[in-house]
């Protein structure tokens, strides 16, 4: 194909891509360095009290909202990597590490730091589960009868097809507080028992969760890639010698590399976004992940100010982090594109 | 070394029978081609021998041994497939080396023995490259080192030359045909191309149908077909066969009639000659005279078709040889030169 025909049928996509994402990446990049702050103005009000004789008058300063047909005025000032320094806390984290500081303690104090722990677990242990998972489901499934791969696929797709938050909500049911594998476990036990109530046990059960969600996405990619796995390949290694072992590590493994990489690439971009998990179990008293965290900041406050420059650059940090996950794995892809062409 | 013997091998897929009561022995140090069309059960029936189909019924020996429970790599069997088989992510020298790993063979032996096959290849100087950075027909080198470095006792080889040019494929023949007399290892050799089973084979087997229709020499299988269907295939053009009635020794057919058969046979039957047999002659008194057909010019020679005996025959002549289209023309056929076959069964009639 031309050059030029080829820039024609991209065109839209480019333009779509341009006007949805690079631009209110952009924007939001932007933002991330303003702080809108609403304007007040001292006012001097005299208050009088009903007296015997004479009513008793005071007089005090008082700071209000300035408002403009009801709404108060806000105004936007340029404040640099304030936003950033406020998310990050750069102060507190040198605190926490100095002498006297609190070390680990005290970082995890901070949303930000504590949110990026988090994010970064959830992610990184969950990547190789969901893989590993995924592999064995899809190589079981190779070998079993070809009349029983019909309702295992089916029965396997059914975590990815139901939405996180309901997901999560279903399994809070059954665990969690009056949920009812708890209550009849204190039925049948005459015992409190409170399930997930520690922050670790949270965490695992998230980190399941997602894996259990998850897995059915890597499950169906490498069964359909096994399904273009050489057969010759395979037979060679047979008549050669390879053990089931051997074949797997020769043959499959290698043919299964980019479909890996790509289940990799998705499945660190979604992971990293972790949110529908927090709200589903209500987790956010012991975990947030970075996006739950420019969640936060965009809720309005009590006085319905929201801090948005602070979740833009929480937004900002949130994408720099997922882009440097990401980084390892595109350069490996385009070194074997590379190689190849 | 050893030799190779299936008897009454079968396999079928529930009602689809892939092969048909096989018996057959192969010699040690011999090379057998499975030859026939696709579908015919030659390639099954090699699967079979190397252990990647079990057959439904019959056994196979290879040396003294009854393989049919043995797993693929206790057979001692090595194969070269079609599209190569090699591994993608391995470079030549592992791809050879490959065999020896697996099946934990002495590591101080194994750089000679693949350097040993490579240079009986030709691969010496591509053993750091990848599979993907090489030819066709280096690719299908790298299978053939990889069959022989662990110097088993048979080969199998399963269409190995399909993939490759015409070219490639008239040299790498010949490279097969030295390889086997270098290493004189018994080879079981598959594929649907004649001029291949003709070239490599010691011996040929004709298969259609999961039946073997003859077994014999490459010469035997030219000049003494058992039926019409080793006939029509072995060739090119495959032998003309004719429908009519034969009494008292005179066949005769649509714009055909040849004297002097020693048969004793009456009644329908097919004739079939090969082309290079007859010679074309004036349409007065020759055994076939009809319009021509086709006039096709190969350079060495000319190929003249008529329509006889319900169907098309070739005569192969002159390269001077000039005619149009439509133009009377006469096939003198020498009646020693002509085989009678039975129109029902298609067997040779003797």
């Amino acid at each position: 194909m031309k050059t030029r025909t080829l820039l024609w049928f991209v065109a839209p996509s480019v333009a779509l891509m341009l006007v949805f994402i690079a631009l209110p990446l952009a924007s939001v990049f932007w933002q991330s360095f303003f702080v809108t702050r609403t304007l007040f103005q001292e006012v001097t009000v005299e208050s009088c009290q009903p007296g015997f004789l004479t009513q008793t008058c005071t007089t005090e300063l008082r700071s209000q909202p300035i408002l403009r047909d009801g709404k108060p005025v806000t105004e936007r000032v340029f404040v640099g990597w304030e936003n950033y320094r406020l998310v990050m806390r750069p102060d507190a984290l040198v605190a926490a590490f100095s002498p006297g500081g609190g070390g680990w303690a005290d970082v995890r104090q901070i949303d930000f730091w504590r949110a990026l722990r988090f994010t970064l677990t959830f992610t990184l242990v969950t990547l190789p589960l969901v893989i590993g998972l995924g592999l064995v489901i899809a190589l079981a499934l190779n070998t079993a009868i070809a009349s029983l791969r019909g309702p295992i696929i089916f029965v396997s797709l059914l975590p990815f097809i139901i939405t996180p938050v309901v997901g999560a909500l279903s399994i809070r049911w059954l665990f969690i507080g009056d949920g009812i594998l708890t209550a009849a476990l204190r039925w049948l036990t005459g015992e409190n028992v409170i399930m997930f109530a520690q922050g670790w046990t949270i965490e695992v059960l998230l980190l399941t969760y997602r894996v259990w969600h998850v897995a059915p996405f890597a499950f169906i990619v490498f069964y359909a890639a096994l399904q273009t796995v050489n057969q010759d390949t395979l037979e060679s290694a047979v008549v050669d010698g390879a053990s089931r072992f051997e074949r797997l590590r020769y043959v499959i493994l290698p043919h299964l590399a980019p479909f890996m990489v790509f289940v990799a690439l998705i499945h660190l971009m979604d992971a990293y976004r972790v949110f529908d998990e927090i709200v589903g179990f209500s987790a956010q008293a012991h975990h947030i992940s970075l996006q739950w965290l420019t969640y936060s900041l965009l809720m309005p406050d009590g006085s319905g100010s929201r801090a948005i420059g602070r979740a833009s650059a929480s937004s900002m940090l949130t994408m720099i982090g997922i882009v440097a996950l990401l980084i390892p794995l595109l350069v490996r892809t385009w070194r074997d594109h590379h190689q190849k062409g | 070394m050893a030799d190779v013997s299936l008897r009454g091998v079968t396999k079928r897929w529930s009602s689809f029978v892939a092969v048909d009561d096989v018996t057959l022995s192969i010699a040690d140090r011999e090379f057998v081609v499975f030859l026939g069309p696709s579908g015919c059960g030659k390639t099954t029936t090699m699967r079979m021998i190397a252990g990647l189909e079990d057959p439904t019924a019959g056994e196979i020996r290879i040396g003294p041994r009854v393989v049919n429970d043995l797993e693929p790599k206790d057979r001692d069997v090595a194969m070269v497939f079609q599209n190569y088989g090699l591994y993608p992510n391995l470079s030549v020298y592992e791809n050879i080396r490959f065999p020896l790993k697996v099946r934990k063979v002495d590591k101080a032996s194994h750089d000679r023995r693949v350097r040993r096959a490579a240079d009986l290849v030709e691969l010496g100087p591509l053993l750091d490259r990848r599979p993907r950075e090489l030819s066709g027909g280096q690719r299908q080198r790298v299978a053939l080192a990889r069959a022989i470095v662990r110097e088993p006792e048979i080969f199998l080889m399963d269409e190995p030359l399909s993939n490759l040019d015409a070219k490639l494929r008239v040299s790498t023949r010949a490279h097969l045909k030295n390889l086997h007399h270098e290493l004189k290892v018994t080879t079981i050799y598959v594929t649907h191309d004649q001029v291949e089973a003709m070239t490599l084979a010691d011996r040929i087997v004709v298969m259609n149908k999961g039946r073997i229709q003859q077994v014999g020499t490459p010469t035997d299988i030219y000049d003494d077909p058992s039926n019409t269907f080793v006939a029509g295939f072995i060739g090119s053009p495959a032998m003309n066969l004719m429908q009519g009635e034969i009494a008292g020794g005179v066949f005769t057919g649509a714009a055909v009639r040849i004297a002097g058969l020693t048969t004793r046979a009456t009644g329908p039957v097919t004739l079939g000659f090969r082309c290079e047999d007859a010679a074309v002659a004036a349409p007065d008194g020759a055994e076939i005279a009809a319009p021509i057909y086709s006039v096709e010019l190969l350079g060495d020679a000319t190929m003249v078709t008529v329509r006889a005996g319900g169907a098309l025959a070739t005569v192969r002549t002159t390269k001077t040889f000039r005619a149009e289209i439509g133009d009377p023309v006469g096939f003198a056929v020498r009646p020693e030169t002509c085989f009678l076959f039975d129109r029902q069964t298609g067997e040779r009639i003797r």
